[in-house]
């Protein structure tokens, strides 16, 4: 800071003088060095990297030797990049495929272990949350095999009841439904367990008296439950939405033959396609550009979605 | 999901402390390794007297020995194959020179080698690398410049092993092991459709791709069992590449054209897709359970692979143990009468990254291990990856028969097949990425979607845009 500036007559409430912080950094010097490794790291990991891919989404570099500026090509050539638009539209997909569905089952099964009803509910709300913390990579690989066409678990039963085997792992939509079946399973309890969070927020007195008031239980839970759940649920809803773009491990897992792409494309995520640009094709100018397109993409979409269902009616 | 809760993002933070540290301290040292040659050869009782003939080594020159440390990275089978082939021998000619090994996936290593060239420092000493991703790194940088070298080893080696490890010029890697691609058949299949059945019949009855199609009807119609396996939803382009390869085409041309949309490539692609609409095929993708299955299954047997020669040490140990004696080798289809019956798959080399800190302790080892008749017949003697040496192809090994193929003297077709793999364009710097365009392409002319020549038009156009190369 300027000595005119703190000088200066114009401000209404002149800054501390600079040795007057640097005092305050002295005094609180044990308080700053227990908390500067987080901001180290953060500068060295987080700030940095954000910062140099910046740059690097206007050049040409391959990991190692010169780099080069190119200007906007990276994005003029995005533009044109089949993948990458197809790993977006795939995240739209996913989204539809799977949200909805684990957005109700979870507050669903919430709201079941909430009541308190269920025998052995702590048993329960452990078996909902384990698979959240299943290793991704062995989940994916026993999907494989229940997902198997000809010798899986899955298209057995369905064998029994006389039903068509379904290429799961083979088809396009098959592929799809067989990532969200996959995430939904790894997700369900992690989704649970926030909205059960949420629900135990909520004081029993208020559908005490809304019960009182003549509500039947339903209208309790509808007109009073869900409405104060709104935010818990948005929150999981917006987690989920970026979920959907963010898939990685998942799909690379379930389609390990295919390098995470999936039948014709159908399942490859945008994360898969920045990976694969970087460290399998060593494009690290043209990846920069891809995480910069899809971090704008995906802030519209959680701006959009704060804005519709946030707002306080 | 990515969800990033603060313990992960911690847990983050001390994975990336972690990589960075281990990249700067050296290693605790490895234990001296006593590993016995194990021959692999399940379920058939195997001759196995290594008879090695030693070739007198030129006297040791005035230079004293490197000494030092060297660390060499690889992925298990490589690592089993040098533990029990070279490892003891060199430590017997080298006591000064401490070899640290390292074992990783291939990801990983591929992944952590260019993580360790572009921060400048991490990287081994050696490096195992495919052949298929090769170029790719030497187009990168950061490995050491052999061509002084390699030059005794110029005429010694298959030559299309040399193609890739090349660039201006210079020579940047050292061939290990060379992939002949055969046509593995199953003998009682063959039998039971009345085709013949002993290799030399099967080579001569399916000359070409054609030929090999009506054989495929002939077994579908007798025996219902499948020719072989060909994926469709997930075909990364493997069986494509090698009827590529044969004809000595690719993706690109010499002066770097792309050309995985030429006339040839289409025609190529309508050759392999003929397979898959006349219903000969089975639709197990390669290496899931499914494809193991129909593979090591006497009850529902595929009837052959077009793979190879590695593919039969792993048909042998792992995959179809319980079929011994009912496979034989014939020699691949050409795609044209009287064009040559010999691709490639596979294969791997050996380099030096530049920040190797003992290059010369690292050559020696490399030299030792891939350079020398006895190392590497050592090293094919546990594992069967033909050597790409092929000084060594006289030896007396080469005319072991081998019982799990019928008593067929099976190496003999390989090196015969060795010889004669084409220069084809089919690796390159590029080579993951137009794979992955290829591979889409493949898969919607299997699906349906696009004719052979619309897909290849497309993959191509997008291979182009991407590589910068018009």
């Amino acid at each position: 800071m300027l000595e005119s500036d703190v000088l200066s007559p114009s401000r209404k409430s002149p800054a501390p003088p600079r040795s007057h912080l640097w005092r305050d950094i002295v005094k609180a010097r044990w308080p700053y060095l227990f908390v500067s490794p987080f901001y180290l790291f953060f500068l060295a990991f987080g700030l940095y990297p954000v910062a140099f891919s910046i740059y690097l989404s206007f050049t040409q570099w391959k990991g190692n030797g010169p780099i080069r500026f190119i200007g906007l090509n990276n994005y003029s050539l995005l533009l044109h990049d089949n993948v990458f638009w197809q790993s977006m539209l795939n995240g739209v997909l996913l989204f539809f495929i799977y949200v909805p569905i684990m957005t109700l089952l979870a507050l669903v099964l919430a709201v079941i272990l909430n009541s308190r009803r269920v025998r052995g509910f702590k048993l329960f709300r452990t078996l909902i949350f384990m698979p959240y913390i299943t290793n991704m990579v062995a989940a994916g690989f026993t999907f494989q095999i229940l997902l198997n066409e000809k010798y899986g678990l899955l298209n057995y039963l369905f064998g029994i009841f006389h039903l068509p085997a379904v290429p799961w792992l083979e088809s396009v939509w098959g592929a799809r439904i067989s990532l969200g079946l996959l995430v939904t399973w790894a997700w369900l309890g992690y989704n649970m367990i926030i909205m059960l969070a949420g629900l135990q927020t909520i004081p029993n007195e208020l559908n005490e008296a809304a019960l009182i008031d003549g509500a039947n239980p339903q209208q309790a839970f509808f007109l009073v439950t869900i409405p104060l759940l709104r935010p818990v649920i948005l929150f999981s809803v917006v987690l989920s939405t970026m979920g959907s773009f963010n898939l990685f491990t998942e799909g690379f897992a379930l389609f390990s033959g295919s390098r995470g792409h999936g039948p014709v494309n159908s399942a490859i995520t945008p994360l898969i396609a920045i990976y694969e640009q970087a460290f399998g094709n060593f494009k690290f100018g043209y990846a920069s550009a891809m995480s910069y397109v899809y971090f704008a993409i995906i802030f519209a979409l959680t701006l959009l979605q704060v804005r519709y269902f946030g707002r306080e009616d | 999901m990515n969800r990033i809760s603060p313990i992960k993002h911690l847990a983050l933070i001390f994975v990336a402390v972690a990589m960075v540290l281990s990249a700067c301290t050296p290693a605790a040292t490895s234990e001296p390794q006593t590993i016995e040659i194990t021959k692999i050869v399940a379920g058939t009782p195997v001759v196995e007297q290594v008879v090695v003939t030693a070739t007198p080594l030129p006297e040791a020159t005035a230079a004293p020995k490197p000494t030092g440390k060297i660390t060499l990275w690889g992925w298990k089978a490589a690592l089993d194959t040098i533990k029990g082939g070279v490892l003891d021998d060199f430590k017997n000619e080298y006591p000064d020179i401490e070899v640290e090994i390292v074992e990783l996936s291939t990801n990983d290593l591929y992944q952590k080698l260019l993580l360790a060239i572009s921060a400048g420092t991490g990287a081994p000493d050696i490096s195992v690398i495919e052949n298929s991703h090769l170029a790719q790194y030497v187009d990168l940088g950061g490995l050491t410049d052999l061509t002084d070298r390699v030059t005794p080893y110029l005429d010694k080696m298959n030559q299309y092993k040399w193609h890739d490890a090349q660039m201006d010029g210079k020579y940047y890697a050292m061939p290990w092991d060379s992939g002949p691609v055969v046509l593995y058949y199953r003998r009682d299949v063959f039998k039971a459709a009345g085709l013949p059945d002993d290799p030399d019949g099967v080579s001569q009855a399916i000359a070409t791709w054609d030929d090999y199609l009506n054989a495929c009807k002939t077994i579908k119609e007798k025996t219902h069992a499948d020719c072989f396996a060909l994926n469709k939803a997930n075909n990364y382009g493997r069986l494509y590449e090698m009827m590529l390869w044969q004809q000595g085409l690719g993706y690109y041309n010499e002066q770097g054209e792309i050309t995985a949309d030429s006339p040839e490539n289409i025609a190529t692609l309508e050759k392999m897709v003929e397979f898959w609409d006349a219903g000969v095929v089975s639709d197990q993708q390669e290496w899931t359970d499914g494809w193991y299955a129909e593979l090591g299954s006497n009850e529902t047997p595929i009837a052959s692979i077009v793979e190879a020669a590695w593919m039969g040490v792993f048909l042998k140990t792992f995959i179809a143990p319980g079929t011994a004696g009912n496979w034989g080798v014939a020699l691949m289809p050409a795609v044209k009468a009287g064009q040559v019956r010999s691709a490639n798959d596979g294969g791997s080399t050996m380099v030096i990254p530049a920040q190797s800190e003992n290059p010369d302790a690292a050559w020696a080892f490399i030299e030792f291990a891939l350079g020398r008749e006895e190392s590497q017949l050592k090293m094919f003697a546990i594992s069967d990856f033909i050597p790409s040496l092929e000084t060594t192809y006289s030896n007396a090994m080469f005319i072991e028969p081998d019982s799990f193929f019928g008593g067929q003297v099976t190496r003999k077709v390989y090196t015969e097949v060795v010889k004669q793999i084409p220069q084809a364009y089919v690796y390159g710097p590029n080579y993951t990425l137009m794979n992955g365009f290829i591979s889409t392409a493949v898969q919607k002319v299997a699906a349906g979607q696009m004719s052979a020549t619309d897909a290849l038009k497309e993959a191509a156009e997008a291979i182009r845009l991407q590589t910068g190369t018009d």
